[in-house]
This record gives structure tokens, sequence and C-alpha cells, in this order.
């Protein structure tokens, strides 16, 4: 028979062949494949946690295997469905706020022609990225305290009467967490949409211009499509982690006041599972939120590609 | 070429690791007992005790001496953050200290197998640790194996005697409040409330700020039992945790729920209409709360005195007395006793122990038995001689001038001393013990240095009272045998631990629920809470608390 009719053998020889052309490159990747097999999938084997009666200490052979009663436990809980519902609607916060105010600010600040403004306006955006959440809420519970500056302001603006107990409102936690997320990390977020920005051809502006667009125009026709891809991609990318809300701003603005909007899967998993030495449960709601974020993940990728988008694989 | 160098190379090697090999036979055979001994080492040891800066034993005073004696140096470690947390990560990475002190989270080091067996090492290493822990060690055996795996902290030594001041929980007030009424005597809650509200109409700012009537510190959710505590207390109740337990049939009653807790909750609620009552309460974080003890805009507030050490400190040292606080025995109602005061109890979970990573047991258990000596407990409490103390002809201990008291009182100084750092978290002798030489274990409860501490402020306000020392404002306590109840620990997960969480979690959304709406709401919140109360296994909970109580005081600890 000849080579040509059996398109498998060939495949598996022109990768044989390029494996070998490319060995240098292969080898090189080497040393990374062993690092993600040891810190991304030994650790899975830490999953068969969650369909034990966890003891830490004790020898795998030790342990009590009781099937899927922690995923029951879990579905029974009442809370479970409280914190699964906050942590979705806050990381859709975070998710539609992140990305429509660093866009916006991108756009913004590329069309300032004053550099040393656009600077320093970027390096003042970017700058409460690195404080740490603990000092970060600490301001917030400063600023929003009764006799904090908001509450001052709203007052002589005669807006309102009497101040407002703004953590203590379980209604507005979202709103404000949402506020804190975007004031801590909108100029960080920008910076990949400035980067992308610079990647796009200035002779499409010049001709936009000399076609008579106006900068709005330019904007809308030109900038934003040239961000489609790294857009695309990174919401690809978030829809993987949907249920990742945080962990630390919920953890220390949470009170007992805001607790039914503010706890999240994992202030949950931390309570019943790590606190109370539970740590089957707390495998097996991380379980869950894997393979919810899979689906997402999958989805997204599944949709930016009928679309005919950029996708992620 | 390559192979010369590895040559020499390896030869280098091997030569040193037969010095080494060598040197180690030779010191350590012939003087077992000699320098060697001694020879310097580092352990590390956690707290899981908040709020100390971490440091070396070795730089400070008491670390020194001790590393003297015994060539040994800690690294010491506090607990920032959640302590159940920090717990379950420990024990999920297995990346244990050499010591750890376990402050609430012994169930769960013990459950993990964290701690070694102490008995053998004990009879061995430790005369000193058995003349001080020995008549407890039946409190001390672990339930299952009948083994000890920590030393606690409150083993008291010879005659009891008590502190001249308050550390424990009180209902704190502004001294220029009982000043501005002439010093009144106030024994109800509503007396309490009452004399603030006046105080706070004739003087509605301090400093030009708005005067705070009262104010609890239940947004930090490991102090919420700042706000869920007064109930009992103000029952006549000590505090026994989350339980209140009958004197005579032993019946233990959680707190949630009952009348007493109704009462409490609906006079705060009350307060908060009149506007007395500082909203925040629910939502600051501690910095904060000290912040505003410290301001001198606060009248009142329901506390244990070793929550508030800093702020109290603080207070002391600005010097201006009549910002500091007393603290009051409040009850519901005229005819109630009050139980403030701890009976003396033994504490057997809030422990110090060698952990299963500890590179050399022998020399910690050494050390620890050193500690035990008379005259470095001495050390951790007093200090050294005529430098931060001073001894009379008498042989009575005190302080002789200001200096040494503020070794002891001053925040920087007693750091750098150690005494924040040996004073608990220890072996060590109960708070309340007595020296074998009549002198008070700790320097506050010795009544020379209690009446030498008092400021002109604190003369007035005894004197007003017609009282030698604070702790006359109290009741003394009663016996109880079981004492204290939050001591018996829960297996981890166990029913009654979720019950705990469930109900703690239900009381941190509801009670400021209640406290802060509307007056008329107050009953329909009250059954909404309630409700969900019942839900709960309260019942498993009360018979488990119930049975333990009765076993101790039948002597089964």
């Amino acid at each position: 028979m000849p080579p040509a009719s059996n398109p498998k053998g060939t495949r598996a020889h022109s990768f044989f062949k390029r494996l070998v052309q490319q060995r240098t490159l292969a080898w090189m990747c080497i040393p990374f494949v062993i690092w993600a097999f040891i810190f991304k999938y030994l650790p899975l084997w830490g999953w068969t946690m969650a369909f034990q009666n966890f003891k830490p200490a004790r020898s795998f052979s030790d342990q009590q295997w009781v099937g899927w009663q922690h995923f029951s436990t879990l579905f029974e809980d009442n809370t479970f469905y409280r914190v699964l519902r906050n942590t979705l609607v806050m990381s859709s916060i975070k998710l539609v706020l992140g990305f429509v105010t660093a866009i916006t600010l991108a756009l913004l600040l590329n069309e300032l022609k004053n550099v040393i403004f656009k600077r320093f306006v970027q390096t003042v955006s970017y700058l409460p990225h690195f404080i740490s959440w603990v000092v970060a809420s600490s301001i917030v519970l400063t600023v929003l305290s009764p006799d904090g500056i908001i509450n001052l302001l709203l007052m002589k603006l005669h807006l309102i009467d009497s101040p407002v107990l703004w953590m203590g409102k379980g209604e507005y936690f979202w709103g404000i967490l949402g506020a804190t997320e975007v004031w801590k990390d909108v100029g960080w977020n920008t910076i990949i949409y400035l980067a992308a920005i610079t990647a796009i051809d200035p002779a499409q502006y010049e001709a936009a211009e000399i076609d008579g667009a106006s900068r709005f125009k330019r904007m809308l026709y030109i900038t934003l499509p040239g961000l489609k891809p790294v857009i695309v991609i990174l919401l690809i990318m978030n829809m993987g982690s949907i249920l990742e809300s945080g962990f630390e701003p919920q953890y220390l603005l949470g009170n007992g006041m805001n607790m039914d909007y503010s706890e999240n899967l994992d202030i949950f998993v931390l309570k019943y599972g790590l606190g109370m030495g539970n740590f089957s449960l707390g495998t097996a709601a991380g379980i869950f939120k894997t393979v919810v974020s899979f689906v997402f993940l999958f989805s997204a990728n599944y949709i930016a590609k009928k679309m005919g988008e950029s996708r992620l694989f | 070429m390559l192979k010369a160098k590895v040559r020499i190379a390896s030869l280098a090697v091997l030569v040193t690791v037969l010095l080494a090999g060598c040197s180690q036979n030779n010191s350590s055979s012939p003087s077992a007992t000699g320098d060697d001994e001694n020879s310097p080492v580092t352990f590390s040891y956690y707290m899981f005790s908040p709020g100390k800066k971490d440091t070396l034993a070795s730089e400070t005073t008491i670390g020194k001496v001790l590393q003297e004696q015994t060539g040994v140096d800690w690294k010491l470690e506090y607990l920032v953050g959640d302590s159940a947390t920090k717990a379950g990560v420990m024990i999920a990475s297995g990346d244990y200290p050499d010591v750890i002190s376990s402050s609430g989270e012994m169930s769960k080091l013990l459950d993990a197998g964290a701690y070694i067996p102490l008995d053998d090492l004990i009879e061995e290493y430790g005369p000193n640790i058995k003349r001080v822990y020995g008549p407890y060690f039946d409190k001390m055996k672990n339930a299952e194996d009948g083994k000890i795996y920590a030393l606690p902290y409150t083993a008291n030594q010879g005659e009891y005697s008590g502190s001249p001041n308050v550390g424990g929980g009180a209902f704190w007030i502004q001294r220029s409040v009982l000043k501005e009424f002439n010093y009144p005597k106030i024994t109800t809650l509503d007396e309490y409330f009452d004399l603030i509200q006046d105080y706070k109409e004739k003087h509605p700012t301090v400093d030009g700020a708005e005067t705070i009537g009262f104010v609890s510190l239940a947004g930090v959710a490991n102090n919420f039992f700042t706000l869920q505590n007064p109930a009992m207390h103000l029952a006549g109740y000590p505090n026994d945790g989350s339980v209140m337990v009958d004197m005579t049939t032993h019946e233990a009653k959680v707190v949630a729920g009952t009348d007493a807790q109704k009462k409490w909750i609906q006079k705060l609620n009350e307060i908060n209409a009149q506007g007395m009552l500082d909203p925040e309460s629910f939502t600051m974080n501690k910095d904060q709360y000290l912040a505003k003890l410290t301001s001198g805009r606060v009248l009142g507030y329901f506390n244990y005195g070793w929550q508030i050490g800093d702020a109290s400190k603080n207070l002391l040292s600005a010097g201006i007395d009549e910002k500091r606080y007393a603290p009051l025995p409040i009850v519901f109602d005229e005819g109630i006793k009050d139980q403030y005061v701890d009976p003396p109890g033994f504490v057997n979970n809030y422990a110090t122990g060698i952990s299963v990573n500890a590179k050399d047991p022998v020399r910690i258990i050494k050390y620890f038995d050193n500690l035990l000596k008379e005259e470095n407990q001495v050390l951790v409490q007093w200090g050294i001689k005529d430098e931060t103390y001073s001894v009379d002809e008498k042989g009575r201990f005190y302080y002789a001038n200001e200096d040494q008291r503020k070794a002891h009182d001053d925040l920087e100084l007693s750091r750098k001393f150690g005494f924040t750092y040996f004073g608990t978290d220890w072996p060590k002798y109960g708070g309340e013990s007595t020296l074998s030489d009549g002198n008070a274990y700790s320097p506050g409860n010795q009544p020379e240095v209690a009446a030498a501490s008092y400021t002109e402020g604190d003369k007035k306000f005894l004197e007003a009272y017609g009282i030698q020392t604070f702790s006359e404002l109290f009741n003394k306590p009663e016996e109880r045998p079981w004492f204290p109840a939050w001591s018996i620990a829960l297996e981890q997960g166990s029913p009654e631990q979720i019950f705990t969480t469930k109900s703690d979690d239900l009381q941190r959304k509801y009670l400021p629920e209640m406290i802060l709406g509307a007056p008329s709401n107050f009953d329909k919140l009250w059954d909404a809470y309630m409700a969900e109360l019942n839900k709960l296994d309260k019942a498993g909970y009360e018979a488990t608390i119930t049975k333990v109580v009765k076993d101790r005081v039948a002597g089964k600890w």
C-alpha cells in the first residue's frame, strides 16, 4: 500500500519528524511539563478526600469511605444555596464592572494627548492595586463609617438626614464590593488594553481621519474592534473562574448584619470545612466549584467559536 | 583536569564529614551534663493567641536569662487573623512548629495527632513539672487514651490569691459619669443606662464629637461573645461560655433564646431608640473599637479586661483619670447576686504541647522543667530583683519606684523585658497562685503592688465607695466544680459543633437586626429568630454539655 493512502501513519510520521526537528524546544518544555504535572495534576489525588470521612495525619488505608455523603450534605444545606447565589452575583458584578470600567478607562486614556497628565492618571489609578486587602478594607470601613467622609458629604449636600450605616445593610454590600473592586483594580486591568491598543496600525487612524471620522467614531470603529480579540480571550478566561468571587474582601468587609449577602462559597468552605476540621466537606465544595467552572469555560469557548471569534483552544 | 578537581572536592567533603563526626563524639560522650547539653539551639513556638509581635525570645531580658541557663532560644510566632482557619491550614499541611500553644484549637490539634504524649518525658526529665502539675494530672489526661499531651496555664499553687483589680467581665463606665453624679451606687441595668443617659444629655459632645452612650464589639466575628455573654452575667451567672449551668441540678441551658437574652437584647433595642447605642458596634473592626474607647467619647461598654488590655494601658499612661473606666457588676434586678468573678477552675484545653515535628523533645521538656523552678517563675512574673521589683525587710515583693512599676505596665518596656511574652502561653503556675514564701505569684494580685499602683483618681474612686480594691465591688465567686463549661471540648465536625456554628451565625444576623430595628418591630423579629433557632438541635447540645458537667462534678474530667 502506498503510504499516501494512510493519512494516520503520515500524520504520526510527520509529528515525530517535527519533534526531532524541534527537539531543543521540546527539551526546554520538559521541566515545565513536570512542574505542571506535580503541582497541577498530582494534587487532584486529594479529591479522594471528598468521598471519605477524612482525618488528617492518618494513612490512606485508614480512612473511612462514605461515598457521596458530603455532596448530599452540601446540597441539602440551605446556607449552601445562599452562598452560591452570593458567589454568582458577586463574581458577575466583578466581571461586568471590571470589563466595562477597564475598557472605558483604556479608551479614554488613549485619547489623551497630554502625556504627563496621562501618566499621572495611570499611576494614580493602578496604585490601589498594590495595597493589601487588609489595608484596603480598613480604608473602606473608615470611609463608610457613620462619621466617615461619605456620610459627611451626603449630609452636607442634604441628600440624607442622618448617617447611613453602609456596612450594616445587607442590600448595599454588593454595590460596595463592586465599587471597591473597581477602585482597587481598574488601573491595573487597563494596562493590558492599553498595550493592545498600541498594536493597532496607526495608518487606520490616519485613513479614518482623512475620511472625516470624528474622534468618537475612530474610537468606536477602529480602537474597539482592534481590542476585540483581547476582550474575548480575557472574557473566556474569566468565565472559567466565575465561581471565584474572591475571598479577602468578603471576609474582611463581612459582618453579621450583611452576612446574608456577603458570605460566598469560599467563606462557607472556610467555616464548615477548614474551621471545623471537616476537610472532606471543603473538598466536596471545591470539586463542585471546579465542575461548574469547567462548564462555564467550555460554553464560553464554544460560543466564541460559533461566532467566529478568537478563542482559547 | 576536571577529574582532579572532583577528586579534591570529594576528599574535602569526606574530611569535613569525618571531622564533624569526631568532634561530636569527642564532646558529647564524656560530659553528658556539661556544656554540650546547653549548646545553642533555636526552636519554634506558635501561639494561637493574637495581639503580640513576633520575636526571638533572646531579644527579651527574660528570654536571654533563660537562654543562658539552657542554651535554648525560641522563635515566637503569634496568631494573625482567624485561629480556626490557621489551625485548619496547619493541620492540613502537617507543617507544625516545635511547640504549639493551642488556645481554642486544642481539640482540633489533638484530633490530628499534632502533639506527642508527654508522660514518659515528664517521668524522666520533669521533677518540677511533676511538682507543679502533679495535683492536676487527672484533669489533664486525654479522655481517649489517658495520656497527657499538653501543659495548661491554670495549675494554681499554694493559697488562692484573688486579683484586687478586675481583669474579667464587667459593665465598664467612664469615671466622669460617676463623678458627675457624686459616685452613686448602681446595680441594675436600668440604673446603669439611666445614669449614662443623664450624663449624655448634660454633655452631648466630647472635644467636638458626639458622645457615645454605649458601644459593643460585636462586629468582629470571633469577638461576638462580647454581645452574647452579658445576658448570663446579668442573670447572675459566671462566664460558662454559651450555657448557663444550674447550681443544684447541674443542667446546662443554652443562653441563646432564653428570657435573659431577650431582656438584654430588648434593653439594647430600647437604648438604641434613644440614640445611646453606637450603631457601628456591629460593623467596626477591633482597631476602630479600641480607638473609640481611647477617644474619651464612650461612656459605657461591656467587655472582659483582657480584650482591651492595650486600650486601658494607653488610657492609664495618658494620665487623665476621668476618662478611664471603672468596672461595675451590673445585674437585671436588685435581688440577683452577681457572679462576674470566675470561680477557681481548671482549664485543660488552653495549654501548650510539643508537636510531632519537634526536633528535640528532650531539650524542650527540660526547658519547660527549668522554667517551672520557682526562681524562674518569679523571673517571668516579677522580673529581676532590685531591677523590676524589690523585696522589703519582711520578704514581701513590691515596686520600690516608678521605674519598676513602668517596667511591668508600659507596653514597650514590658515587651522589651519579656513579661508580655513569658507571662502566659508557657507552662506556668496558675494566675491565682501564691509563691512558697507567701508572695502572690502575679504582681497584679499582690496587695502592696495594687495599692501603690492606684492613681489619685483610683484612690478617690475607692474612697467614694468605701472600699480598698476594685474587686470588692464584686461578689465573691461561688464554688462551681465544673467551671468553666466553655473548656468542654467538642468533637470536630460533630453535631454539637455544627450547632454552635449555626446558632452563632443566627445570632450574628438576628441580634443586631433586633437591636437596631424599631422597638415596635422587636417582638416580630424575636419570634422569627426563635423559629429559626428551634430548628437547630439545641436539646442534643444541652444534653452533651450537661453530661460533661455532671461528670466533672463527679470528679471525672
